[in-house]
């Protein structure tokens, strides 16, 4: 029986071991943004993204990219977050693995901080240039102040090449052609170095002597007095002396060397231009909405009214930058990542064409593992348990009328 | 040997103890230091040391001496009235320098990439050379605290200005003028550290114009004083001996 035993543990512990070896080899790279994290009802109810267009999957170092493509600002912004009146746009990358070569918003360079104007729709687009290999998850990205990151779709992107290739060129407006990836790095070292000299220099100087117990006892038998020589004081004054001297020559040398220099840059900017959207001309009451947790599942009452001259179907509804659509009625071209792409993930009732001046009330339903997946369906636990997102129709011609739906959600756990 | 014997037999024996517990003593104040210091200036001062484009001429020039005077006058309190020894400021900012350029080395460059020229730390030194050089030659925490947490103020942007100033450059890019710095900012993604958390420029003093770095470095100087003192006095009560029982000594 003891041998039994003693085979047993000596099993279990290879198998600990192996284990343990087993563990250290695992090990996955983390490239997530935290998108999912992030509260159901912001994602929903404060920036939607649409019309997104990565321009490459593949880019060489040194090469550009863009994300462009529009955002609406959702009137019925959630009171539990800061209004964007202090926004900047961004991108969600892990690191400088790209440099934003640019950034505009309604065609407008936006290198610092925007107000943005609740109920507008906002063309963007930012430009990326490569700068580290690899496969990385590139999301547009609104940072609001007060609200924090609000963080659209992200579609994976891998950079080619060795990162020692990356140069930055600049010509400055005094003249000087440099590379910001390496500029001025030599002037940084070197000052650094010859002051953490200085102060080595003057420990060395008070360390070569004895230091802690002697000086203790002489301080003790109050003989501070003699521990401090005039030499000392010579020495000290040299260096008080030499520092002086040093910052004055230094800041002269400096004041020669680069007489054009400018404060930071900052301040918010206003006026950001919107798209000028044409009236809308269909109107959707959403009569209740439900969210089936079972089903993962989000069916809709709506009543729709066409109040244009010409026959639409609805095709799309897009929350938290997941797309469900009517297949019937709209199939992606552009690419979308497929994570948050629903195809098929529209059901209409009754999606015959609403004819002009026509009123009718549809069941919607929106399902996917895209609800659980990119934890939507958390909404249910959220403070103001109230969903929002985009319906786009689509007329014959293939125009397309985008109208908001913002309503109370309740949950069915049956 | 018995308790109450020597552990050394001869003087000489008694030096080379001695030295050794100097170096013992003096490298663990050494990393001690280092990373409480370095911890305290980053919860602190945090965006402004890490950053170039957060490096101006208002509040950076505020701030930073203001929050980072603190465990130098400190350590100078202990060492000083337990020693007599009037390397404290410098031990401490030697200390920091290393521990922060490991930090930006290690962190910022070797795991998230962010160039050094952008993440380079600022440079305190001569603020301490200085600080340590008054309390030798002046023998008092007073004026050490005046005309040193004064001086600590004054000197910060000189003693940065070499460093930076290249980064000040102006640029134009895209129709819109930028410093280098600030384009550092721009191009080189945070996406934890939007644009508008960037404190820079802010404040009243306009009717200084231009030159509203020495009224900042000047103010700076005066709240220095304030914070030497009362760093002063929590390095004297934390050199104390109450902690240890009369039986233990």
């Amino acid at each position: 029986m003891k041998l039994i035993k003693d085979k047993v543990a000596k099993l279990s512990f290879v198998a600990l071991l192996v284990t343990m070896t087993a563990a250290i080899f695992y090990t996955p790279t983390a490239s997530a943004h935290g998108e999912k994290s992030q509260a159901a009802f912001m994602r929903m109810r404060t920036i939607h993204w649409f019309d997104l267009n990565w321009s490459k999957e593949e880019v060489a170092i040194n090469d550009t990219m863009s994300i462009s493509g529009k955002f609406h600002v959702f009137s019925g912004w959630p009171e539990t977050v800061d209004k964007p009146e202090v926004s900047f746009l961004n991108v969600g990358i892990p690191g400088p693995v790209f440099i934003r070569a640019g950034s505009w918003i309604g065609g407008q360079l936006v290198p610092r901080s925007v107000s943005l104007e609740l109920g507008e729709t906002y063309t963007f687009k930012v430009l990326l240039r490569a700068r580290r290999p690899g496969e990385w998850h590139v999301h547009s990205m609104m940072n609001v102040e007060g609200g924090g990151p609000i963080i659209g779709p992200g579609k994976w992107v891998t950079i080619t090449g060795t990162m020692g290739e990356f140069t930055n060129p600049l010509t400055t407006l005094t003249g000087l052609t440099i590379d910001l990836e390496h500029w001025a790095l030599d002037s940084i070292l070197f000052w650094h170095g010859i002051w953490y000299a200085i102060g080595v220099a003057w420990l060395v100087f008070w360390a070569k002597r004895p230091m802690f117990i002697p000086r203790h006892i002489a301080v003790s038998s109050g003989k501070a007095a003699s521990l401090i020589s005039a030499t000392d004081k010579k020495v000290g004054m040299a260096f008080a002396l030499g520092t002086v001297l040093l910052l004055g020559g230094s800041m002269g040398a400096t004041n020669d060397k680069y007489p054009v220099t400018t404060p930071l840059q900052a301040g918010l900017m206003r006026g950001i231009k919107w798209i000028e959207m044409p009236a809308a001309t269909i109107d959707v009451k959403v009569e209740d909405a439900t969210y089936r947790v079972p089903g993962r599942a989000m069916q809709m009452t709506l009543t729709i009214t066409n109040n244009g001259d010409s026959p639409i179907r609805l095709g799309e509804f897009n929350t938290a930058s997941v797309r469900f659509l009517d297949a019937d009625v709209l199939e992606d071209e552009s690419g979308y990542p497929d994570d948050l792409l629903a195809e098929e993930g529209l059901t209409v009732s009754d999606n015959s064409p609403w004819a002009p001046g026509e009123t009718r009330t549809v069941s919607v339903t929106a399902s996917d593992a895209a609800w659980e997946v990119y934890r939507l369906a958390d909404l249910i636990y959220d403070p103001d348990s109230r969903f929002a997102g985009l319906l786009f129709f689509f007329d014959e011609d293939g125009n397309r009328q985008m109208t908001m739906v913002d309503a109370p959600l309740i949950p069915s756990f049956i | 040997m018995s308790a109450s014997q020597s552990a050394v037999r001869s003087r000489a024996e008694a030096v080379a103890v001695s030295r050794t517990f100097d170096w013992m003593i003096l490298f663990t104040l050494f990393t001690v230091v280092l990373g409480g210091y370095h911890i305290h200036y980053m919860l602190t001062g945090g965006d402004w040391d890490f950053w170039s484009d957060w490096k101006d001429r208002r509040l950076w020039v505020t701030v930073a001496p203001i929050v980072s005077i603190t465990f130098p006058a400190a350590v100078q309190a202990c060492l000083w009235w337990r020693y007599r020894l009037p390397v404290g400021a410098t031990i401490c900012v030697v200390a920091l320098l290393l521990g922060e350029w490991i930090n930006r080395y290690m962190n910022f460059w070797g795991w998230t990439y962010f160039p050094l020229n952008m993440c380079f730390p600022s440079n305190l030194m001569p603020g301490a050379i200085l600080l340590d050089t008054i309390l030798l030659m002046g023998g008092s925490m007073t004026l050490t605290a005046v005309v040193g947490g004064l001086a600590w103020g004054l000197v910060f942007y000189p003693g940065n200005w070499p460093v930076i100033a290249p980064l000040h450059v102006p640029v134009e890019y895209n129709g819109m003028m930028f410093t280098l710095a600030d384009l550092q900012g721009y191009h080189y993604v945070r996406t934890g550290t939007p644009e508008y958390i960037r404190m820079v420029e802010k404040g009243t003093l306009r009717t200084f114009g231009k030159d509203v770095a020495p009224v900042s470095a000047f103010f700076s100087g005066f709240v220095c004083i304030i914070i030497y003192f009362l760093w002063h006095f929590f390095g004297k009560w934390f050199a104390k001996t109450d902690f240890i029982s009369d039986e233990d000594l």
